[in-house]
């Protein structure tokens, strides 16, 4: 079946191309794109580039970069700007950050070297997630040496441009993840989302104009530079161009994170690169793109591919392309239980639906895991996401309630088989 | 000029007001806890929902689009917006809970999540009563709630400072309290911890609450998270009335309401002047209302042969001017900063009657108390106004001499402690005969008196008190004291919001009097035993004769008053 990666099995990597050692500077060689960006190109043709790549935002939102790097207002004197490279990646599911830090960190420093020149920024604040401490241990030692080398810092290779990264570590909360919660992180306060407009590129970190990109997003500016925006936007789908970093998790043979064009078939993807389900048992539900967005019932992936536009006619989204795959044997219940849980969890409690609704969400789902539901509980439980969806500062109550309400709605035989049939029923029980 | 369409009437505005506030502004009513005119605007509690569109406008040529009927075509935001948070702008078209069924929803649906995790101990809530939940809750919430499970539990009476108490489970984390230390007092004494549905606000590490306006998150909470530690339980809020007066701790004279149950002042809460106070209370202020109720003196009283006797009003007032007019010339007054201005009026014009002369006042200066905001050095409330009625503050060295000189033959100290202050020894004061018209029975002075007429304090009289920035403002009773008294009663009347006081109020009983009289009325009956020609007027037709005696008091009668005060011409 023709899809929109196209001949993706002859496919060549360029996120985390299949080199030993490729974490050392030595090795990744020394930042030949930003060589280049800083010889050739002036900072509007650079955003000029990355805007005509067609490359959008790996974190999620999917939203077009070279447009986001545009929004920054004229430079002013006396007036710092920022970047902010978002590398606090909590979502469950989703892992391939991690990857990137751990096997081609230059790549993203490089991306975000060249992305500081774009947006005219001085310094740059690399947050990452507190939990990857061996691979924030490793950027500081890779840094240090690009330091050495004049790659980061003062006069980079004596082109009179100078900018600074500074890796900042998080504290281990999902919702640093959120771009202005990150933000108010960084600046030593609680990390509560702020409320946008003003959006982070007229009043972001201190205040000051700030652009804001997921750290895999970065990544992908130095093969662009290098290669050229039409190459990088014929890979893929051509809505969605680019590599992908698939993250497979769940019931499959060889779980991992795989780079592949965009446009992947998920059949392909389950099949041929994560080696079908584990055991041999068939495929119940498929979430294509961490815990937050809807799940997709096996029956609903038919000549789907990881695009934006086609998983959205299926009724989900990419997210970040960290793919779970339930088997037949999953329980969707305590699937959703352990969503809730997450949420419940790691809301910040700012607003009153998202730090209220988490938890009684998760009560009721709770409840029908252990038997004691009642069917009426489920009608709740969506009437809950409506009443949580759209209502808050940020978008994590709605990242709460897709995955309740569309479980609910894909797996309802599922929830109501284990829910006691009616009040009464269950009064003549006892 | 722009305008706007709310609930299908339109509103011309100027600037970019916040939706919220201009709606409060024009009296249409929308449900809201997070939101503080003075404080920044975090759109947290998520209450303040309304539904927002625009005129769908051509763009090429700026027409209204319409649609077949030729109704303008109007295209509203995909989400519901907080109406704290969103500015206005040219042409939008607002519906509030008023006319959206979409915005009652969100906001019916929002309360029921506040309550899911509230404990509902209203019955024994100090704020019940006045509480913005429980009003807003009767008034827009669900008519139950379909939470099944155990609330969370957090931490209870956790004493955050030495005022302020908190139970963490009424908390909505509105955050209030913690802007109001980062924002207003910026003592940063309070932070929000733990996080999501466990939430709530605590003093960082190591940290007391124990700002000088630490009370203040106690009206701000909308819940009864925050609660005084002094009037804890002490009374529910129906059983109280309030009646608008200021406060005396020092010469701010910020606007407050005195709170009084069975002729008692049990709390002092701030009142809203934006041109004194806005919003805002000092710690001490709202502490001094024991003083209103405690220690005070009984009657008027006369020592004989050594030894206080109590007496009635006519005999002591008859001793008293028989005092004065045995000193004639030498009689020396003292005026008060602690007393109004009428008071000190009707003092000069006795002390001119008799042919006595007033020393001045006595200054409460404590350097180093003020802070630039709500808190004076001047501890006395009415410093000013002596100043403008020509008075100038007592020294200490002159007032010995002239007495040591035996220039003094009696003394009439109009509300004020000379000895508590420091002014002159007991001993000096043993030789003269000392009229003592005090407030309060914790006076060194007594021990000297010979005379000692009790006067109403600030909680119990009508009067005029200046503040430091040249504000005349009134005063009218909050309380009463013993004895028919048609003026007082008739302004309490009208200073308590029913009229009467609450049915738990009983103030018109024995219970409480304290038999004590206002200066305006005494001082005439002083004069008139003296056998001066004196009028006896009350208190507001003797502010009328100093507004235009006065140059420095021009306008201030109390028609033009009113409750917010008036801004007096630089002296």
């Amino acid at each position: 079946m023709a899809t929109k990666a196209g001949d993706w099995r002859s496919y060549q990597r360029v996120l985390l191309p299949p080199v030993r050692d490729l974490h050392k500077l030595s090795v990744y060689g020394d930042y030949a794109a930003l060589r280049k960006v800083l010889a050739e190109y002036s900072p509007q043709e650079v955003a000029g580039i990355v805007k005509k790549s067609g490359l959008r935002g790996r974190g999620g939102a999917g939203f077009p970069t070279g447009l986001k790097w545009s929004f920054m207002p004229p430079i002013k004197a006396g007036v710092p700007r920022f970047l902010c490279c978002n590398g606090d990646e909590s979502e469950p599911g989703t892992f391939k950050d991690r990857q990137l830090m751990e096997f081609n960190p230059h790549q993203m420093l490089e991306g975000i070297l060249i992305a500081n020149y774009a947006i005219t920024a001085k310094t740059c604040y690399l947050y990452v997630r507190g939990e990857f401490a061996d691979w924030i241990t490793l950027i500081d030692a890779e840094l240090a040496k690009a330091y050495e080398a004049n790659l980061v810092g003062d006069n980079i290779m004596g082109t009179g441009f100078s900018t600074d990264i500074v890796v900042h570590k998080g504290a281990g909360a999902y919702i640093c993840g959120e771009e202005t919660s990150l933000m108010e992180s960084l600046e030593g306060k609680r990390a509560y989302p702020r409320i946008k407009p003003p959006f982070p590129a007229q009043s972001g970190i201190w205040g000051y104009p700030t652009t804001i990109n997921n750290a895999d997003t970065l990544a992908c500016v130095p093969p662009i530079i290098k290669r050229g925006a039409e190459w990088f936007a014929g890979i893929g789908a051509p809505g969605h161009p680019g590599p992908i970093l698939y993250g497979i998790s769940g019931h499959v043979n060889c779980p991992g994170v795989y780079e592949y064009p965009s446009g992947m078939l998920i059949t392909d993807l389950l099949e041929e690169v994560a080696g079908g389900m584990r055991g041999g048992k068939a495929l119940k539900a498929v979430v294509p793109g961490g815990a937050s967005v809807p799940v997709l019932r096996a029956d609903m992936i038919d000549g789907v591919t990881m695009d934006a536009g086609s998983l959205k006619k299926a009724g989900s989204m990419l997210g970040t392309a960290g793919m779970l795959f339930l088997d037949e044997d999953t329980d969707m219940v305590a699937f959703l239980r352990r969503v809730t849980r997450f949420y419940h969890h790691e809301s910040c409690g700012q607003c009153t639906p998202c730090r209220d609704g988490t938890g009684w969400m998760e009560n009721l789902v709770t409840r029908i895991d252990e038997g004691e539901g009642n069917l009426r509980d489920l009608d709740l439980l969506l009437d809950l996401c409506n009443q949580m969806e759209g209502r808050t500062v940020c978008a994590l109550a709605d990242a709460a309630a897709w995955p309740v309400r569309n479980t609910i709605l894909r797996f309802r035989k599922d929830f109501e088989a284990k829910c006691r049939s009616s009040m009464w029923t269950a009064k003549t029980v006892a | 000029m722009a305008s706007v369409t709310i609930d299908g009437r339109t509103y011309e505005f100027e600037g970019r007001p916040r939706l919220l506030q201009f709606c409060l502004d024009h009296g249409i009513e929308i449900p809201h806890f997070c939101y503080h005119p003075s404080m920044s605007v975090p759109a947290n509690c998520r209450q303040c929902l309304i539904d927002v569109g625009a005129l769908m406008r051509n763009r090429a040529t700026g027409a209204l689009e319409r649609d077949e009927d030729g109704a303008p075509i109007i295209r509203y935001m995909p989400k519901l917006q907080t109406s704290c948070s969103h500015t206005l702008s040219d042409g939008q078209v607002i519906h509030t809970r008023r006319t959206s069924q979409k915005v009652a929803q969100a906001q019916r649906d929002n309360l029921e999540f506040l309550l899911i995790n509230h404990p509902l101990d209203c019955p024994i809530c100090d704020q019940a009563g006045m509480c913005p939940l429980q009003i807003q809750a009767y008034k827009y919430g669900p008519e139950g709630s379909r939470f099944e499970f155990k609330k969370t539990h957090k931490p209870k009476k956790v004493k955050l400072g030495p005022r302020v108490v908190l139970d963490a489970e009424r908390c909505i984390n509105c955050t209030r309290c913690t802007r109001f230390t980062d924002e207003i007092s910026k003592s940063h004494q309070l932070t929000i911890i733990e996080r999501g549905v466990k939430n709530y606000p605590m003093t960082p590490p190591g940290m007391t609450f124990d700002e000088p306006y630490s009370m203040n998150v106690i009206d701000l909470c909308p819940v009864g998270a925050l609660t005084s530690a002094d009037f804890r339980f002490q009374a529910r809020i129906w059983e109280m009335s309030s009646a608008p007066s200021i406060t005396t701790t020092n010469a701010k004279g910020s606007n407050c309401n005195y709170w009084v149950r069975d002729n008692l002042v049990l709390r002092v809460t701030p009142r809203e002047n934006p041109a004194v106070n806005e919003f805002w209370l000092p710690d001490e202020d709202r502490m001094a209302y024991r003083r209103f109720n405690e220690d005070r003196p009984e009657g008027p009283q006369v020592r004989t042969r050594g030894a206080f006797h109590a007496a009635s009003w006519e005999d002591a007032c008859a001793y008293a001017a028989r005092l004065l007019r045995g000193a004639g010339k030498r009689a020396l007054f003292l005026a008060s900063a602690h007393a109004p201005v009428e008071d000190n009026y009707l003092l000069i014009r006795l002390a001119a009657a008799v042919g006595g002369r007033v020393a001045g006042f006595i200054e409460h200066m404590e350097p180093g108390h003020g802070d630039g905001w709500l808190r004076t050095d001047d501890r006395a409330p009415n410093s000013e106004g002596c100043r403008r009625l020509g008075l100038a503050p007592v020294g200490a060295e002159m007032l010995r001499e002239e007495i040591a000189s035996g220039a003094v033959g009696a003394l009439y100290v109009l509300d004020d402690d000379p000895v508590g202050a420091g002014l002159v020894r007991s001993e000096d004061l043993s030789d003269i005969p000392v009229i003592l018209h005090h407030y309060h029975t914790t006076n060194e002075t007594l021990l000297s008196a010979d005379v000692a007429l009790p006067s109403a304090t600030v909680a119990e009289t009508i009067g005029t008190y200046v503040n430091e920035d040249g504000r005349a403002q009134r005063v009218v009773p909050a309380k009463a004291v013993r004895g028919a008294h048609r003026t007082l009663m008739m302004q309490m009347g009208l200073s308590r919001a029913d009229r009467h006081g609450t049915p738990f109020d009983r103030w018109h009983n024995e219970s409480n009097l304290i038999n004590c009289k206002p200066g305006w009325e005494v001082l005439p009956m002083v004069a008139r035993a003296a056998g001066c020609d004196f009028m006896d007027r009350g208190p507001r037709k003797v502010m009328r004769e100093v507004a235009d005696t006065f140059e420095a008091f021009a306008g201030a009668t109390y028609k033009v008053m009113g409750l917010g005060g008036h801004s007096l011409p630089p002296r």
